[in-house]
């Protein structure tokens, strides 16, 4: 079993029109055994950037302490919120500084930029940063993410239509792994408004 | 200075706190995780006025291909650019310190930065870490002293080529240049012999694949072309694509209304006494 | 003339391949081509590395005043992956008798076909049906033949015969236990829990077809391995019958119904006058 198996994880971003979604699944597990259905893996760093952290739990709620405490830091001496990009940066420069004893997480990030351009990026557990124009994936289920992704995103959706591609393709890929899913956890984000949903799924 | 209690963003340098733990897990059975890599084919060449560098753009882990289109060639300096094969984080940061290294000699001394200057960095830095840091790059620039051509292994070790090739698709590559290779090659002739030469990493070996970047240095000017070829389209996406005809079921829905940013005038009315 | 099975007691796999002619295909145990290696405990062991079992089960059986009720999830798992939401755990030998699915699926279901010829043999040799007990021993004597050779079975042995509602759990282990109630695979701490806590002997057939399929739905909850649709069935005098198949995704929302809430607001915070 790896690691990255223990607690069990689905984390998917999607880019839309001016706007971005981010969605993850809802189970805490040690192994096969539910723990929790209403775990939260995706965290608010401000109001129009999200990080999702699949893998390991433990070091993902430490990895997220940290990763607040630099953005404080950065909002006290530059008086403004991180950009996406410096942001996705200085996650990549935390975990390469443990590159060899990392932290066993992958995170997807998501946020609007300057002029509220989406911007979506994720990372292997030592910082190899990996952008993308359309979607992202990670967790125990990336696999099938990948597939449901690939087959269900279209460019420049908007808001309703990103909701429910980004759903129907979380559902779908949860239901064919053991170690995620009993229920989903979506924010939709546009320049105006953050739309945050909790989704009706199988519970087995 | 009194001491503070907060741990303090470190001024870099890698950290091994973690590494006791993660054995602890290892021994316990937990499978250590596997990292991005690119399992890569990518190129560089000494032609009639520079250097040509050429990567293909896929990135794996594992058996899954995680990203499609991802950039190889990295900056080091205007006149110095970088392949980079292996792990992909290694690659990256690597290559990052040195560039930043070179920009502040830059500052410092006013000067171009020249190639043996970056290759000295990179293989230092590489032989500290005595192949741990998984990178294995072909480095090419043209400095005062003309056009170079480098390859670097893992390691350390360096080599000085007119032509040169790394990655799982090296044999693929090499198989080309060996074949069609001579002195005095033209910017097209040269373009051309590389595109190939990666062409047959994407198409023979599964580790490489999707689209090919390229990028000519010559005297003062560089062309990075992104993407110059594009040997790998979709061909299976439907022009409709999907549509949902029953509703996702939602349990609970939060919107929350962003504040628009306020523009503040500054310098505008005097204040008042 | 009666005449005693013993083919089960023989140890088949070590007998270098009978010439298949001059048995019976029904009358002998079916043996297994032994590899030609010097060391078979490694290969084996190799061996059924390769090719893991799909674990990860809910199965369950209680006798109550009745007779027997069983129940099973139906989800198969490589791994984290799902292979199969709609797979039949629960096997039926013959009118009377039901074998349940837990460990490797081919194992089960190869030994349980292999059974019911033998519980037919039995019948038209002795002019009367098997006992339970009798095919529960006749598959524990088989499993023990092969002990520590790598067979994967958990199975319940549930039915009816001449003595009342009869239940039995084999494993491939050799282990064979008499009991009342009884539950096998991943999922069963979560189904003991519920079982324990509702069981009666004299509940009602629609009482403890609730309690079986209460106790499948609370495993495939907690369970990662468990899931897809919770079928029982029920063994009376008149044989077996199947009571419901629920696909346990509906089931939670009918335990416990959910609904969706009024879209909720945050206010907009007045901006500063």
């Amino acid at each position: 079993m790896s690691i990255f198996e223990y607690n069990g994880s689905a984390l998917v971003a999607m880019v839309g029109k001016n706007c971005f979604a981010i969605a993850s699944d809802r189970r805490l597990g040690v192994q096969l055994q539910t723990i929790a259905t209403d775990f939260q893996k995706i965290y608010k760093i401000h109001d129009k950037l999200f990080i999702g952290l699949s893998g390991l739990g433990t070091d993902a709620q430490t990895l997220y302490q940290r990763l607040v405490f630099r953005h404080k830091l950065y909002q006290l001496r530059e008086e403004r919120d991180m950009k996406p990009e410096t942001f996705a940066s200085l996650v990549s420069a935390i975990l390469y500084e443990k590159r060899f004893g990392p932290y066993f997480c992958q995170p997807v990030i998501a946020g609007l930029g300057a002029e509220d351009k989406p911007f979506i990026c994720t990372m292997d557990s030592i910082g190899a940063k990996e952008l993308a124009k359309d979607f992202v994936v990670a967790g125990t289920a990336s696999e099938s993410l990948y597939g449901a992704c690939e087959s269900m995103f279209k460019p420049d959706m908007e808001p309703e239509e990103l909701f429910e591609t980004i759903s129907q393709a979380l559902l779908s890929s949860v239901d064919r792994d053991c170690l995620s899913g009993w229920g989903g956890h979506v924010y939709v984000v546009t320049p105006t408004e953050v739309t945050e949903r909790i989704l009706k799924g199988r519970m087995d | 200075m009194s001491k503070v209690a907060v741990d303090i963003p470190p001024k870099g340098g890698f950290s091994f706190d973690l590494c006791r733990r993660n054995e602890m897990l290892t021994k316990k059975g937990a499978q250590s995780p596997s990292f991005l890599k690119t399992g890569t084919t990518i190129v560089g060449l000494i032609f009639q006025d520079g250097v040509i560098l050429g990567a293909d753009t896929r990135a794996t882990e594992g058996p899954i291909v995680a990203d499609k289109n991802c950039e190889k060639i990295h900056y080091m300096a205007p006149n110095i650019y970088c392949c980079g094969a292996g792990t992909a984080a290694d690659t990256e940061a690597v290559t990052d310190m040195v560039s930043s290294q070179l920009q502040l000699h830059r500052y410092h001394t006013g000067r171009e930065s020249r190639v043996v200057t970056a290759l000295t960095m990179l293989k230092s830095h590489l032989f500290n870490y005595q192949g741990h840091v998984q990178a294995a790059l072909v480095l090419g620039g043209v400095d005062v002293t003309g056009p170079h051509l480098h390859t670097i292994y893992p390691h350390g070790s360096t080599d000085t080529l007119p032509f040169a090739t790394m990655g799982s698709g090296s044999l693929a590559a090499m198989a080309i240049f060996e074949s069609k290779y001579h002195e005095g090659l033209s910017r097209d002739e040269g373009i051309k012999l590389v595109a190939e030469a990666i062409c047959s990493g994407i198409f023979n070996d599964l580790g490489s694949g999707s689209n090919v970047d390229i990028c000519v240095i010559t005297k003062g000017h560089k062309d990075y072309l992104r993407n110059h070829m594009l040997p790998n389209p979709r061909t299976y996406v439907s022009s409709q694509g999907y549509t949902f005809p029953k509703k996702t079921e939602v349990l609970l829905t939060k919107i929350t209304p962003l504040r628009e940013m306020v523009e503040v005038t500054e310098g505008g009315d005097v204040m008042e006494e | 003339m009666m005449k005693i099975d013993f083919s089960g007691l023989e140890s088949a796999v070590l007998r270098s391949c009978p010439n298949s002619e001059l048995f019976d295909g029904i009358s002998t145990t079916p043996s297994f081509q032994i590899p030609s290696t010097t060391d078979f405990d490694g290969f084996q062991k190799e061996a059924i590395q390769m090719v893991k079992p799909a674990k990860g089960t809910t199965t369950l059986a209680f006798i109550f005043k009745e007779g027997v009720m069983v129940a099973a999830d139906s989800r198969a798992s490589m791994g984290g992956y799902i292979s199969s939401q709609s797979v039949k755990k629960i096997i039926e030998i013959n009118p009377y008798m039901l074998g349940t699915m837990a460990g490797g699926a081919a194992d089960c279901q190869f030994w349980h076909r292999n059974l019911g010829i033998k519980c037919r043999l039995h019948e038209l040799a002795n002019k009367r049906r098997i006992s339970v007990t009798g095919a529960s021993k006749l598959l524990a004597n088989i499993l023990y033949s092969y002990r520590g050779m790598g067979l994967s079975v958990g199975t319940m042995i549930a039915g009816w015969d001449e003595k009342g509602p009869g239940l039995y759990y084999v494993d491939s282990e050799g282990g064979r236990l008499k009991g009342t109630r009884f539950s096998v695979g991943s999922g069963s701490p979560y189904a003991y829990g519920v079982l324990d806590n509702g069981y009666r002997y004299d509940m009602s057939v629609e009482e403890a077809a609730e309690l079986a399929r209460r106790a499948i739905y609370h495993a495939t909850f907690r369970d990662g391995a468990s899931g897809g649709v919770a079928s029982v069935y029920y063994v009376g005098p008149e044989g077996w019958k199947k009571l419901s198949g629920d696909d346990v995704g509906e089931l939670h929302y009918m335990y416990y119904p959910v609904e969706p809430t009024a879209v909720e607001q945050e206010m907009t915070e007045v901006s500063v006058a």
